[in-house]
C-alpha cells in the first residue's frame, strides 16, 4: 500500500512516514505544501492520503476539494489542529473520510489508516481470505490451510494488495505504484522476482488458489470460492 | 446600584419649574400693576365724588352767612361715607350710614400722618385709609372754599370747608383679584398644556435615541453586526455617537478577529509541536530498538521540545510587547549604537560559525525613545533573520543615522531575499506563506511580528525592501530621545 502524507511540519511528516513504513510496511510519500501534495495526488497511485489542514500555497480544504473534483476516490484522512476554522462537518461533507485532531496517537493513526485502506478496497474485516489462503493484515501473518507461511515484507505486501483485489488483473506498474514510494528505483523485474518467490511459497492448491500470470498484462489472484 | 433617572422627566420638570417661576413672577407683577391702576382710578373717582359733595355745600342764607350741605342735590353711592366740616370744625353734614364717633374720619388722618404726607398732592387733597365699622375705607380729604355772597362789597365772606369722603376698598380689591386670578389661571393652563406637549414631543424626538439603543443592544460577542437606525445617523446630535460607535465596533472587531486568529494560530502551532514530540516518542515505542536508535530518537525529541519552548517563549514575548509592558515612555532612553554593539557581541559566535561578517557604522551617543531591552530584542530578531538567510562568506551591514527627529537603523544583508508575493505578510504572526523559510531554519514565524510590535509601541516605523537572491534591507525609524532632539534644534 502506498500513502501520501501532506504535512508542512517536516518533523511530524517524517515521524508519520517512519511509523507507516515500520508498522504496516506501507510505502510513503511526503509533500510539504498543498501544491506539491495535489500534484502527487493527481497520479492516483495512492491507497490513502493523509492531509494536514494548515498548508502553505493551497490549504487542506482546497486540496481536498480539488482531489474530489477530479473524481478521485482515494480515501482521505484529515489531520487538524484547529477544529474551529473548518468544522468537522464541513470536512466530511467536502469528501474527507476521517479526521484526527493533533496531537494524535500514532497507534490510532495507524489503525485508522489501515481501516480506511480496507474500506477503500471494499473490505470490512482486517482478515482477508481467498480459498484456503488467509491473510491477517493486523498481525501481517499468512496462513494456508491453517499452516503459517513466512513471507518477506515485500512478498507480503504484494499478496495483501492482490488479496484486496481478487480476480482482477493487476499490472506490474500498478504494483510498483502502490507498493513503492518515490525514493525507490522503479524496476519492474523486482516485482517479477518477488511474485515468483511468493507463488512458490503459497503454491497452487486443490481449489485453485494461486497467482496467475497474464503475459504483458499483469497478475491475477485466483480462488475457487468467493473469498472475503 | 446607581439610581437611574429619566432624561425626559428631568427636562419636563425643569421646563415646568421655569415656567412656574415665570408664571408666579407674571402674576406678582400683574398684581402690583393692577392694584396700582385700580387704586389710581379709584382715587380719581373719590376726588370726583368729593368734589361733587363740595359742590353741594350751599349758602345757608342765615344771619352768620354760614354754609350748609344740601344733601338732596348730590347723587352718591349709599355705601360711601362722608363728613363735611367748616373751618371752625362745625359739622355741616355726614352720610346717613355714618354711625361712627364724631370726627373719626378726621382723627384717622392724624394717626396716619406719615402716610398722609406721602400721598398728598400739590393741591390740598389727602388720601388715607381708615377702618369704619370693621370695613376698610379709602378716604380723601379736600379743602374747599365757598364764598358767601360774592356780589357783596369786599368780595363776600370766604368760608373754608373740609370734606372727608371715604369709599369701601372692597370692590377695588375684588377687581384686582379678579384680573390677577385670570393671569394665574391662564398660566396654570399654559403650564399643563406645555407639560403634556413636551412629554409628547420629547417622546417623539427621542425615538432615534431609543432606536439607536436598540441597535446597540443587538451587538454581542457573537454578532458584531451593528445597524444604527437612519434617523439616528441623520440627527446632528446622534451622528457623532453613531460614527464613534461604528468606529469603536469595527476597531474592536478587528482586534477581536486578530486575537482570535492569533489564538487559533497559536493553538495550531502548539498542537503541531506537541504532535511532533508525541509522535517521535510513540515511534520509538513501536518496537524494540537498539541503544543507538533510542539515543538518536531522544536527541530528536529534545530538539522538538526546544522548538516548542522557543515558540512558547516567542509567543509570551509577543504578548508582552503587544500589551505594552515596556515601562513608562518617560523612562525610555536607549543608546542605539551601544545596544547594537551588545547584540552583535551576542551573535558573534554564530556569525563566525557561518562565516558572516557584521559591520557597524554610525555616530556614537544617539539616544532613542525606547526601552533598551526592547531595542536589543528588536535588533536581535532582525540580525538573527539576516544571519539565518545569509549565505556563507557574505556580510551584514548595520548603519545608524540621525534624522531630523528620529534615529534610523538600517540592517542590510546579501541573503536570499523575500519573494514579492510574501512581502506584505511578513509582519503577521505565524506568517508562513513560505514555510521553507521558517520551518527549515527553525524560526517560529513570530520574530518579525515581535519587531513590529516593539516598533509600534514606541511610535516608530519599520520597512522591509527585498529582492530575491540579492538581499534584504530593513529600515527601522525610532523617535529621538528628547535631549537629542533639543540638541538638534539648537544646532
Amino acid at each position: 500500500m502506498r500513502i501520501l502524507v501532506v504535512e508542512d511540519e517536516v518533523r511530524l511528516a517524517a515521524n508519520i512516514a517512519s511509523a507507516l513504513r515500520e508498522g504496516p510496511g506501507f510505502a510513503v510519500d511526503c509533500a510539504e505544501d498543498g501544491e506539491t501534495g495535489l500534484m502527487l495526488a493527481r497520479n492516483q497511485c495512492y491507497d490513502l492520503i493523509i492531509l494536514d489542514l494548515m498548508l502553505p500555497k493551497i490549504d487542506g480544504l482546497g486540496v481536498l476539494k480539488a482531489i474530489r473534483a477530479h473524481k478521485d476516490q482515494t480515501p482521505l484522512l484529515i489531520l487538524t489542529a484547529r477544529g474551529e476554522v473548518f468544522s468537522k462537518i464541513t470536512l466530511l461533507n467536502a469528501g474527507a473520510d476521517d479526521y484526527l485532531s493533533k496531537p494524535f496517537d500514532l497507534g490510532e493513526l495507524l489503525a485508522r489508516t489501515k481501516a480506511l485502506i480496507r474500506r477503500g478496497k471494499g473490505v470490512a474485516h482486517p482478515t482477508l481470505s481467498a480459498g484456503d489462503l488467509e491473510v491477517n493484515t493486523l498481525e501481517q501473518t499468512v496462513h494456508k490451510g491453517g499452516e503459517a507461511i513466512t513471507l518477506s515484507p515485500m512478498e507480503y505486501r504484494i499478496l495483501e494488495y492482490l488479496m484486496h483485489r481478487p480476480r482482477v488483473i493487476v499490472s506490474k506498474e500498478e504494483l510498483l505504484e502502490h507498493l513503492y514510494d518515490y525514493n525507490w528505483e522503479h524496476h519492474s523485474n523486482v516485482i517479477e522476482v518477488h511474485v515468483s518467490n511468493l507463488r512458490r511459497k503459497i503454491g497452487g492448491s486443490d481449489d485453485g488458489s494461486a497467482i496467475e500470470t497474464l503475459r504483458g498484462r499483469g497478475y491475477r489472484l485466483l480462488n475457487g470460492r468467493q473469498g472475503r | 446600584m446607581m439610581r437611574t433617572y429619566s432624561l425626559t422627566r428631568r427636562l419636563i420638570v425643569t421646563v415646568l419649574l421655569i415656567e412656574l417661576v415665570s408664571a408666579l413672577c407674571v402674576t406678582a407683577v400683574a398684581f402690583l400693576y393692577e392694584r396700582h391702576a385700580h387704586f389710581r382710578a379709584f382715587d380719581i373717582l373719590l376726588r370726583g365724588r368729593a368734589d361733587s359733595l363740595l359742590g353741594a355745600v350751599q349758602d345757608a342764607e342765615d344771619a352768620n352767612d354760614n354754609v350748609m350741605l344740601d344733601g338732596t342735590e348730590v347723587m352718591l353711592p349709599s355705601s360711601d361715607i362722608y363728613e363735611v366740616k367748616d373751618a371752625s370744625g362745625r359739622l355741616l353734614g355726614r352720610s346717613s350710614n355714618w354711625t361712627g364717633a364724631d370726627g373719626q374720619l378726621h382723627q384717622q388722618k392724624f394717626e396716619r400722618d406719615g402716610r398722609e404726607r406721602e400721598a398728598s398732592g400739590s393741591d390740598h387733597s389727602l388720601f388715607y385709609e381708615t377702618t369704619v365699622n370693621g370695613k376698610t375705607y379709602r378716604a380723601i380729604r379736600i379743602e374747599g372754599l365757598r364764598i358767601v355772597d360774592p356780589g357783596d362789597k369786599g368780595g363776600g365772606i370766604r368760608r373754608y370747608v373740609t370734606v372727608y369722603y371715604g369709599s369701601s376698598t372692597n370692590r377695588v380689591w375684588k377687581a384686582v383679584f379678579r384680573s390677577v386670578s385670570f393671569y394665574a389661571i391662564s398660566s396654570l393652563i399654559v403650564l399643563a398644556v406645555t407639560g403634556l406637549l413636551m412629554a409628547w414631543l420629547l417622546n417623539r424626538g427621542l425615538a432615534p435615541l431609543r432606536a439607536l439603543a436598540h441597535g446597540a443592544a443587538q451587538v454581542s460577542v457573537v454578532s458584531w453586526y451593528f445597524s444604527p437606525p437612519e434617523s439616528a445617523r441623520q440627527s446632528k446630535e446622534l451622528a457623532p455617537l453613531v460614527i464613534a460607535m461604528e468606529d469603536l465596533l469595527s476597531g474592536l472587531k478587528q482586534a477581536f478577529e486578530r486575537q482570535r486568529r492569533f489564538a487559533g494560530d497559536a493553538a495550531h502551532e502548539l498542537k503541531t509541536s506537541v504532535a511532533v514530540v508525541k509522535s517521535s516518542l510513540q515511534l520509538l515505542q513501536m518496537k524494540r530498538r537498539t541503544a543507538e536508535e533510542y539515543e538518536a530518537g531522544l536527541e530528536r525529541c529534545l530538539n522538538d521540545c526546544e522548538r516548542m519552548e522557543q515558540i512558547v517563549a516567542q509567543m509570551l514575548t509577543l504578548a508582552r510587547v503587544e500589551e505594552g509592558k515596556g515601562g513608562q515612555p518617560a523612562e525610555w532612553h536607549a543608546d542605539v549604537l551601544q545596544c547594537i554593539h551588545e547584540v552583535v557581541g551576542q551573535l558573534s559566535t554564530t556569525a563566525q560559525g557561518s562565516g558572516i561578517s557584521v559591520l557597524i557604522h554610525g555616530e556614537n551617543g544617539i539616544h532613542a525613545t525606547i526601552n533598551p531591552e526592547l531595542l536589543k530584542l528588536l535588533c536581535l530578531n532582525l540580525l538573527m533573520n539576516a544571519l539565518q538567510h545569509s549565505p556563507q562568506g557574505t556580510g551584514i551591514s548595520v548603519q545608524v543615522l540621525r534624522l531630523e527627529d528620529k534615529v534610523e537603523v538600517q540592517i542590510s544583508d546579501q541573503g536570499d531575499g523575500i519573494a514579492p508575493e510574501v512581502l506584505p505578510y511578513i509582519f503577521e504572526r505565524f506568517s508562513r506563506s513560505d514555510p521553507s523559510r521558517s520551518r527549515k531554519t527553525g524560526g517560529t514565524g513570530l520574530g518579525l511580528a515581535i519587531c513590529k510590535g516593539i516598533v509600534d509601541q514606541c511610535r516608530g516605523t519599520i520597512e522591509v525592501v527585498s529582492q530575491l537572491n540579492t538581499g534584504t534591507l530593513v529600515t527601522v525609524r525610532i523617535p529621538l530621545a528628547d535631549e537629542d532632539r533639543k540638541k538638534a534644534l539648537q544646532q
